[in-house]
């Protein structure tokens, strides 16, 4: 047990931060300040992905022989913290990189990986996730929507018919990586598969919903008799419950939040000591356990790292570090209202930009609900009902 | 970065839970707090096996084994042991060159003027006293030695005549240089200790909510008990890394200070939900859960509590506010 950064790492960080330095541009806090799905950020997460896998960056922690460089989930975990510290310019790329590519790595046929893999590793293409349905949000396994399978060997397809929910990412998204249920007598977990569908494919259609957290947040997306060919299908079919399982142990602490929500409050302490804050006993108590909950919640995703690093199959530390790293989220984003006080009533402040972006976490990836029942039954291992 | 033991630290941690296992544990705990005794005898064990020195002996160059002995000081608590096992393993060596014989109490000067009871100060062969500019070490005998009855888990006891002692100026002054280490040391053991009373006051009440059956069913397959629970355990298994991560890195006052800040505040959550899980049977003393619980609100007591160690990480942080 030692908690030293290698030299490698430590010389990556500076090199990373340096990059960034000269890659964000001056008005970078108004590209961003609708997060990584805003229409601005979008187009530049393609620009600067670019240049990041120019430098054999952006998915160097992925095997040599699907472009990657073998790097350790550590030096990945570098990239990720440095990378959401000044609000992810790589926008909804941290998914493919994170967990897109590495599935289609693990389950894809080798047309599928010829075909994604080089893409993702040079940063020009967008994804999203179609998991949530209207009946199917915690509960994810209640999902409807359909894919049936028609026509036989080359000429198989399957039509899809049914509606995604809380879609980030999508109107901007070039693939959706979509659960459906392709055997309609199943139910449950069973029965269902992951597709591998290109947005502009006809009877797709993309709708806004209109939120609280900012624009271009939320969509829904409604699949009418979508017909693709069957070699979209990633993995087995109505065995897709696995992939999906396999990709959001990725997925939970794929977002480095604490990383942008030490930032956030590094500076919010910055503006409480020149408006003369830290006078107040209470502002000072609050700075203080805001700042050790984001370092707890560090050193859980750590655990987590160092698992994966080692090839331990994933546990329900994953599970804990989702849930503080959402607590610490909520905690700074609410700090920052008290910090500014009146000010953050105005839309796009710092103090209102870093609340709406956090506001979610609670409920994005899994409803901390869910994550709570799973470290009860598999790391507490109390009995169920 | 690694999160698992080396082989030594197993070899280590090993022998250490071996020795609690024969020689400590909460049915010893509540026989020697039942007569206000100290367990001279593992007191002794632990010089014998080598772990009360274990942060020099461990140490590589200048660097003291801190992350060693903090495990240690883990297991010893976990244990419920009645040593000043923390004082002795983690914080003495950070400011004196060699050990001292028998039990170690630490406390203010403060605490010291004001004859503030203080853990093992019914005991104390050596006291460890941190002022603002210097750090006194005292050799006590008997007489100066008053117990304290006490609510809250150790032996708790005075300086009789604390007045008299801080005035006249006796023991051993280790100069303003140890007086950060030893703030720093003692608050990122608090955090040590509370993480191994955590752990076995949480595992206590899981295990007895496996068990305990109520309308049918197990306490413990209740939805309502069942997420209290996950917090509970995130939030203990957070002070552990947090705390072995700082004694690693040598209790760097923002490490020290954030890993006490943390782990104080979830002893609090700790003491209040095991209890109120465990119910009735809780509060007596034939269940073991006092054992510990009891100890989590006196750890709480200590430099300002979380509070203190709230402060103390601003400070460290951006430079501003006080200790």
């Amino acid at each position: 047990m030692e908690f030293d950064w290698s030299q490698e790492d430590i010389e990556h960080r500076r090199e990373i931060r340096e990059f960034l330095r000269e890659e964000l541009p001056d008005n970078w806090d108004e590209i961003s300040q609708h997060g990584p799905g805003g229409d601005s950020q979008a187009a530049f997460s393609r620009l600067f992905c670019g240049r990041m896998a120019e430098k054999g960056w952006l998915t160097q922690h992925w095997p040599g022989e699907y472009g990657g460089r073998d790097c350790e989930p550590w030096r990945h975990s570098i990239v990720g913290e440095e990378m959401w510290a000044v609000g992810e310019p790589r926008g909804s790329q941290y998914m493919n990189v994170n967990w897109i590519g590495p599935a289609i790595m693990h389950f894809g046929s080798e047309e599928q990986k010829r075909y994604h893999l080089p893409r993702i590793s040079a940063g020009d293409v967008l994804w999203c996730q179609g998991f949530s349905e209207p009946e199917a949000g915690s509960d994810l396994a209640a999902l409807r929507t359909a894919a049936e399978k028609v026509g036989d060997g080359e000429d198989a397809k399957y039509v899809i018919n049914g509606s995604k929910i809380w879609t980030s990412y999508c109107n901007h998204a070039d693939f959706i990586f979509l659960l459906v249920r392709t055997d309609p007598r199943s139910s449950r977990t069973r029965g269902i598969s992951v597709l591998l569908v290109p947005m502009n494919t006809p009877g797709i259609e993309v709708r806004e919903i209109p939120s609280v957290v900012g624009e271009r947040y939320f969509h829904e997306v409604f699949f009418t008799d979508v017909t693709v060919p069957a070699s979209v299908l990633l993995g087995e079919e109505h065995k897709g419950w696995e992939v999906v399982t396999y990709a959001l142990q990725f997925e939970r602490i794929g977002a480095a939040r604490y990383a942008r929500a030490a930032v956030t409050l590094d500076h919010l302490a910055e503006v409480a000591r020149e408006r003369g804050l830290l006078d107040d006993p209470i502002i000072v108590d609050r700075l203080g356990e805001a700042r050790a909950l984001c370092e707890a919640a560090r050193l859980l995703v750590y655990k987590v790292i160092d698992l994966r690093a080692k090839g331990r199959p994933p546990t329900a530390d994953t599970q804990l570090a989702r849930v503080l790293s959402t607590h610490c989220d909520n905690a700074i984003g609410r700090l920052a209202l008290e910090v500014f006080g009146p000010e953050s009533r105005e839309y796009a402040s710092f103090a209102d930009t870093n609340f709406r972006l956090a506001m979610t976490a609670g409920v994005a990836v899994g409803a901390t609900e869910v994550q709570l029942n799973l470290i009860a039954t598999r790391f507490l291992e109390l009995p169920r009902e | 970065m690694d999160f698992e033991l080396n082989e030594e630290q197993q070899a280590v941690m090993e022998a250490v839970e071996r020795l609690m296992e024969q020689q400590a544990g909460p049915a010893r705990a509540i026989e020697l707090n039942a007569a206000g005794h100290y367990d001279r005898q593992l007191h002794s064990a632990l010089d014998e096996a080598g772990f009360s020195d274990i942060a020099r002996d461990l140490a590589v160059d200048d660097k003291l084994a801190g992350l060693e002995a903090a495990l240690v000081v883990e297991a010893l608590a976990r244990a419920g042991a009645v040593v000043s096992g923390a004082a002795r393993i983690m914080v003495l060596p950070a400011v004196h060159a060699e050990p001292v014989n028998g039990p170690l109490a630490l406390c203010t000067r403060a605490e010291l003027r004001e004859r503030t009871p203080v853990r093992f100060g019914a005991h104390a062969e050596h006291l460890l006293v941190l002022d603002e500019n210097n750090v006194r070490l005292v050799a006590l005998g008997p007489d100066d030695l008053e117990p304290v009855r006490t609510s809250f888990g150790y032996p708790m006891g005075r300086v009789a005549d604390g007045n008299a002692l801080e005035a006249d100026g006796a023991g051993q002054f280790l100069g303003a240089e140890a007086v950060q280490p030893l703030r720093d040391w003692w608050r990122l053991s608090l955090a040590v200790e509370a993480v191994g009373t955590m752990e076995a006051a949480l595992d206590h009440t899981v295990e007895y909510l496996k068990q305990r059956r109520q309308f049918g069913r197990p306490i413990g397959s209740f939805q309502a008990i069942q997420h209290r629970l996950s917090l509970c355990a995130i939030a203990l298994e957070a002070s552990r890394w947090l705390a072995r991560e700082a004694a690693w890195h040598g209790a760097r006052p923002e490490a020290a200070a954030a890993a006490a800040a943390f782990a104080l505040d979830a002893a609090d959550q700790l003491f209040t939900e095991t209890h109120q899980m465990s119910g009735a049977i809780g509060f007596t003393h034939e269940f073991d859960l006092h054992v510990w619980s009891m100890r989590l609100l006196a750890l709480r007591q200590e430099l300002d509590g979380v509070g203190g160690a709230r402060r103390a990480l601003v400070q460290a942080r951006w430079g501003t506010g006080a200790q």
